[in-house]
């Protein structure tokens, strides 16, 4: 299950080359829920619905919203509290409330450019392309997690592989199609049984290997849709690695007005 | 061919006094030989970096667009490319050209990531002009029939942990401002020994760059000469023939941080030509001069006997001419069979050095080859003659200021 | 041998000056060149040390383990001054500074482009060996005052005097952004810092990044270059750095140490070249003048001396010569290596290159030998030269020593 859902087309969206960026993808991406079923049952699901829900289990026209993400780390555990603000699919301002040293640091997307405002110098820088690249702020999520530019229903082969107990749930296995662009070759998931909602997903990369595991969990109601708001990714093989991304407040498809994604609304700090 | 009197005297003292014609020319041709071998051996040494850079990839000259220069932008592209690529192949000197484009990029396995600078070759001209992707550590080159493979270094390898035959995401910033992507799969993987160099390769097919970031056409041609010396005059003769818009670039220019290591062989290698020349010359004086010195007797007898100054000091040159040009000749037959040996096998350091070298990911050849050219026969006349015409400027001053009578009292 | 031999050898040479001369010229010579370019030699790999390791590399590097592969922050060395005033007291090493290394965004105005910041000790760098060696004159960085690489200064537009926003990652994680001013452009034929360089004070870097007392590297410049690794291990030995990778710069860069390795193989052979053409200089002077005093032999023989005595003579007068000549010729050579030990020779110079200095973009890059001579030069010199100039004279000794008296006086 991806957190974040896909730009427009095949081609990448910018991922930002600070702090902030693994956010935008996040956020752009909330999307509606479009009445998502929680009837589920002992009897196996269609699984092309289950792979629909789980593409578009954050999607939303705007939303408006609190995130909180720790990131772990040998050593160090840095935990940041933002306010986001998304319209479409290429919109967002995020602005950090915590810890009060970086208060006011606000991140804006619109279309391919990504600014920065800083307030502490009170300035605003746009990220250039080849920043996007560069592995700027260790957190556990891939640029292929912000860009997005595949589905699960497009790209992947599924099906339904059995029960699992532990967590409960239906298991599916993903297994990539030959031409698809991405860092995983399989993914095994574990889905809810009510609403069909990730609980775990393992992700192999294309040699096959457990790379990362994904836990979902807290399930609540938040802005009318019934999510998963705790996300916790571990990557393999990186001891005392970890990223955690709670929602703490979130409304779907609220109506953003495009005034709000400007550069001077950057610089204000609203 | 009737020689003057002089001339039979010369040539009568000099088969006459056999041991010592035979001494003075095999010491001048000595000298000779070993000033032209050490010559030869330094020349060749000395564009020892030159050739490093050349064929690691930057080539002697590169053909760039106008503008590239000052900030290396990568997003620049030839005009013309292909029509400066053929010019190129086709202009005198030149002994290899391929074309390349380069892009930032970001490379992915799983969680693992690793920036590198990706360059788009021609897998068929690529190896003439780089000696890194020769040395293929598994697997194999890139082919021309080859899509979505790639040739990573060793170290790219170890960052991203993967191996041969598993696939990469790529990414890169398209010129329309999006991050495009691909999967490319590891068909080799360089091993240079060079950790600097290992861990930034990583090679595809031009077309594939090109459709990656979205900009058509090569970025360079590197050019590889058949003679370093040449290049003054191929670069000012491709530069007129190229499309308006491209500009040929030397290898320093490309790559200035070798050019303190240049400029300090290049100096070192005059200082040691000079020397060992200086030295050559002037024990080739000292011994001509020891000789003359002791023929004083003779010269105060064909003083007493009437022999003007003049005609002492002219036979006294006819001699050292003799002398130096058959001490030349021997030089060159001496020294010549040495030099062909070390311009063609050369000499194989691999002995004592084991490592790989590299300076800036320029890899250096183990292999030194001296330099052969016309120049030797100039240089060994000059020096053979040098020598002995100086030896005789002393003694003929003197010569001419001896009292016949007075020399002959001297019992040597 | 008899004194008297000595005795006779010595008269005769004295009795004919020029001869003598001529023959101590020629050894001396052969001696001085030997030694000459020995002391150059040593001069021309000591700079080819310090140009191809460079101001980045230095003689000795101390990391925390595993920097070198991820070049993370998180990955420093901590209790930097305690550390560095150890280093400073330690014999060997010529000067001791820290580095922070660190990737960032920059701008002046609303565009950034990606920049890696140096954070450097502006006193120790600012020396011809270090990262400041090609910056303005006089213009260093400190209190909010950086450098940036001309490359990178045209592609942003700055001048002395701009305004310069630095973003990056703080070693805790957090958003590392401050201002400062373009106090100047340095060019630099590193291309790290020439496209990509924003040099600030270490201090400066400290407090940007927040790494409070740390550093990435330390790089020692050591008294002598030829002793690295031994300073390397004698500063790991320490308890105050174990823990820390110390590392001789062989190590860091080790390919280079095989192009070394080449320059001084390479050296030997020229030396050898030098030796030959000196030695046959000395035979053939040697020879020569022995040859042509076959007259004078002949007459002694027929006067009774024995041919043993001859070539006694002839021996001893070489002995003589060789070993005044070489004594002259050290006297010079290590005079020469001495005179210019100081100040250097400027090889550009020599070349013929228009300028004294050879010069990049506007940089003067000066390329200067320090001649250094070795006891074992010398030593090594005094033998080959003495051994060759009394073997040049064995010959016509004995071919002296065989002569019927009468052919040679007519000769």
């Amino acid at each position: 299950m991806r957190i974040f859902i896909r730009g427009s087309g095949r081609a990448a969206r910018g991922r930002a080359g600070v702090p902030l960026c693994w956010i935008v993808g996040l956020l752009i991406a909330l999307g509606v829920l479009s009445g998502a079923s929680l009837h589920a049952g002992p009897a196996p699901p269609d699984v092309n619905a289950v792979l629909a829900k789980l593409d578009d289990l954050y999607k939303s026209s705007g939303s408006i919203g609190r995130v909180e993400m720790t990131v772990v780390r040998p050593g160090s555990t840095r935990t940041l509290v933002m306010r986001v603000w998304t319209r479409g699919e290429d919109r967002a301002l995020i602005i950090i409330d915590s810890p009060a040293r970086e208060a006011g640091t606000a991140t804006l997307r619109v279309g391919q450019n990504l600014w920065n405002y800083l307030p502490r110098i009170a300035r605003t820088i746009r990220i250039p392309p080849s920043a996007m690249l560069s592995p700027w702020m260790g957190s556990d999520f891939t640029n292929d997690d912000l860009v997005q530019e595949s589905s699960y229903r497009e790209d992947y082969n599924a099906r339904i592989t059995g029960r699992s107990t532990d967590p409960p749930g239906w298991q599916l296995r993903l297994d990539a199609k030959p031409d698809t662009v991405g860092l995983w070759r399989r993914i095994d998931l574990v889905v809810s049984d009510d609403g069909w909602l990730p609980v775990v997903e393992r992700h192999y990369d294309r040699r096959g290997d457990l790379a990362r595991v994904m836990r979902f969990d807290q399930v609540r109601v938040m802005g009318g849709r019934r999510i998963p708001t705790r996300v916790e990714v571990t990557p393999t093989g990186k001891p005392g690695h970890r990223t955690v991304m709670r929602y703490l407040e979130m409304q779907f498809n609220a109506n953003v007005p495009e005034s709000t994604f400007s550069l001077q609304r950057l610089e204000q700090n609203r | 061919m009737t020689l003057s009197p002089l001339g039979k005297y010369a040539l009568r003292s000099l088969t006459r006094h056999s041991r010592r014609t035979l001494l003075s020319v095999l010491g001048i041709g000595i000298g000779c030989a070993v000033a032209l071998i050490a010559t030869a051996y330094i020349r060749g040494e000395g564009d020892l970096i030159e050739r490093a850079a050349a064929l690691s990839g930057t080539g002697h000259l590169r053909v760039s667009p106008a503008g590239w220069l000052p900030q290396r932008d990568d997003r620049l592209r030839l005009r013309d490319w292909q029509q400066a690529l053929a010019i190129a192949r086709q202009t005198p000197g030149v002994a290899a050209a391929t074309p390349r484009a380069r892009s930032n990029g970001l490379l992915a396995f799983g969680t693992r990531v690793a920036g590198v600078e990706i360059v788009g070759v021609d897998p068929a001209t690529e190896p003439r002009l780089n000696r890194v992707v020769r040395s293929i550590g598994a697997g194999r080159y890139l082919r021309p029939d080859d899509r979505g493979a790639t040739v990573i270094g060793q170290g790219v390898a170890d960052r991203l942990r993967v191996r041969l035959d598993d696939e990469l995401l790529v990414t890169v910033a398209a010129r329309d401002g999006n991050l495009q992507s691909a999967i490319l799969r590891i068909v080799g993987i360089v091993r240079t020994g060079s950790q600097t160099v290992d861990s930034t390769v990583c090679q595809i097919r031009l077309p594939e760059l090109e459709a990656l970031t979205g900009r058509p056409g090569a970025a360079e041609v590197a050019v590889l000469l058949e003679r370093s010396e040449e290049m003054p005059a191929v670069q000012a003769a491709l530069q007129k023939a190229l499309p308006a818009g491209n500009v040929v670039h030397t290898w320093i220019e490309v790559l200035p941080e070798l050019k303190a290591s240049f400029d300090l062989d290049q100096g070192f290698t005059r200082l040691l030509i000079g020397t060992i020349i200086l030295v050559v010359l002037l024990g080739i004086t000292s011994a001509q001069l020891a000789s003359v010195l002791e023929r004083r007797r003779e010269f105060a007898v064909l003083s007493a006997l009437g022999m003007k100054e003049l005609s002492i000091a002219r036979l006294l040159l006819l001699e050292a001419g003799a002398l130096g040009l058959l001490g030349a000749v021997t030089g060159l037959l001496l020294g010549v069979p040495v030099v062909y040996y070390l311009a063609t096998v050369g000499i194989d350091y691999g002995a004592f050095v084991d490592a790989d070298l590299a300076i800036s990911n320029v890899l250096i050849d183990k292999v030194f080859h001296a330099d052969m050219g016309f120049w030797l026969v100039p240089q060994a006349l000059a020096i053979a003659l040098g020598a002995t015409l100086v030896a005789t400027v002393y003694p003929v001053w003197f010569a001419a200021k001896t009292d016949p009578a007075s020399a002959l009292r001297v019992a040597q | 041998m008899r004194s008297s031999t000595l005795r006779l050898a010595w008269r005769n040479l004295g009795r004919n000056r020029k001869r003598t001369g001529l023959a101590l010229a020629a050894i001396g010579l052969g001696q001085f060149a030997l030694l000459a370019m020995s002391g150059i030699t040593r001069g021309y790999t000591d700079a080819m040390l310090e140009t191809v390791t460079g101001p980045m590399v230095g003689h000795v590097q101390i990391h925390a383990p595993g920097w070198r592969d991820e070049q993370s922050l998180e990955l420093s060395v901590t209790a930097l001054d305690a550390r560095l005033d150890a280093l400073r007291e330690e014999p060997g090493v010529a000067r001791a500074s820290a580095r922070i290394y660190a990737p960032a965004l920059v701008a002046v105005t609303r565009d950034a482009q990606a920049a890696v910041v140096l954070g450097i000790d502006p006193e120790a760098e600012s020396g011809s060996k270090g990262l400041l060696a090609t910056a303005p004159e006089g213009v260093r960085p400190g209190e909010h005052r950086v450098l940036v690489g001309r490359a990178l200064a045209q592609s942003l537009g700055v001048t002395p005097g701009s305004e310069l926003a630095v973003v990056g990652q703080g070693k805790d994680g957090s958003i590392a952004n401050d201002l400062y001013t373009v106090a100047g452009v340095i060019p630099s034929a590193i291309d790290l810092v020439n496209r990509q360089g924003v040099l600030m004070s270490l201090e400066d870097a400290q407090q940007l990044f927040v790494m409070p007392d740390e550093a990435s590297e330390i790089i020692l410049h050591a008294t002598r270059p030829e002793a690295a690794r031994e300073l390397a291990s004698a500063v790991a030995a320490r308890p105050a750095f174990a823990g820390l990778e110390v590392l001789p710069w062989q190590d860091v860069v080790p390919e280079l140490v095989a192009i070394l390795e080449l320059a001084d193989v390479s050296s030997y052979i020229v030396l050898i070249f030098v030796f030959v053409a000196a030695a046959a200089g000395v035979a053939n002077t040697m020879m020569m003048a022995t040859f042509e005093r076959l007259h004078e032999f002949g007459m002694l023989l027929a006067l009774g001396a024995t041919p043993a005595r001859i070539m006694r003579l002839i021996v001893a007068e070489a002995a003589l010569l060789g070993l005044l000549g070489v004594a002259l010729g050290t006297l010079l050579g290590a005079g020469f290596v001495a005179a210019t030990q100081g100040s250097g020779l400027n090889l550009a110079a020599l070349g013929g290159e228009a300028a004294a200095e050879a010069t990049w973009q506007g940089m003067a890059i000066p390329i200067h030998i320090f001649p250094r001579l070795a006891a074992t030069d010398v030593l090594v010199g005094v033998a080959a030269v003495a051994v060759t100039s009394l073997l040049a004279a064995l010959w016509p000794a004995w071919h002296a020593a065989r002569l019927e008296p009468m052919e040679a006086m007519r000769s």
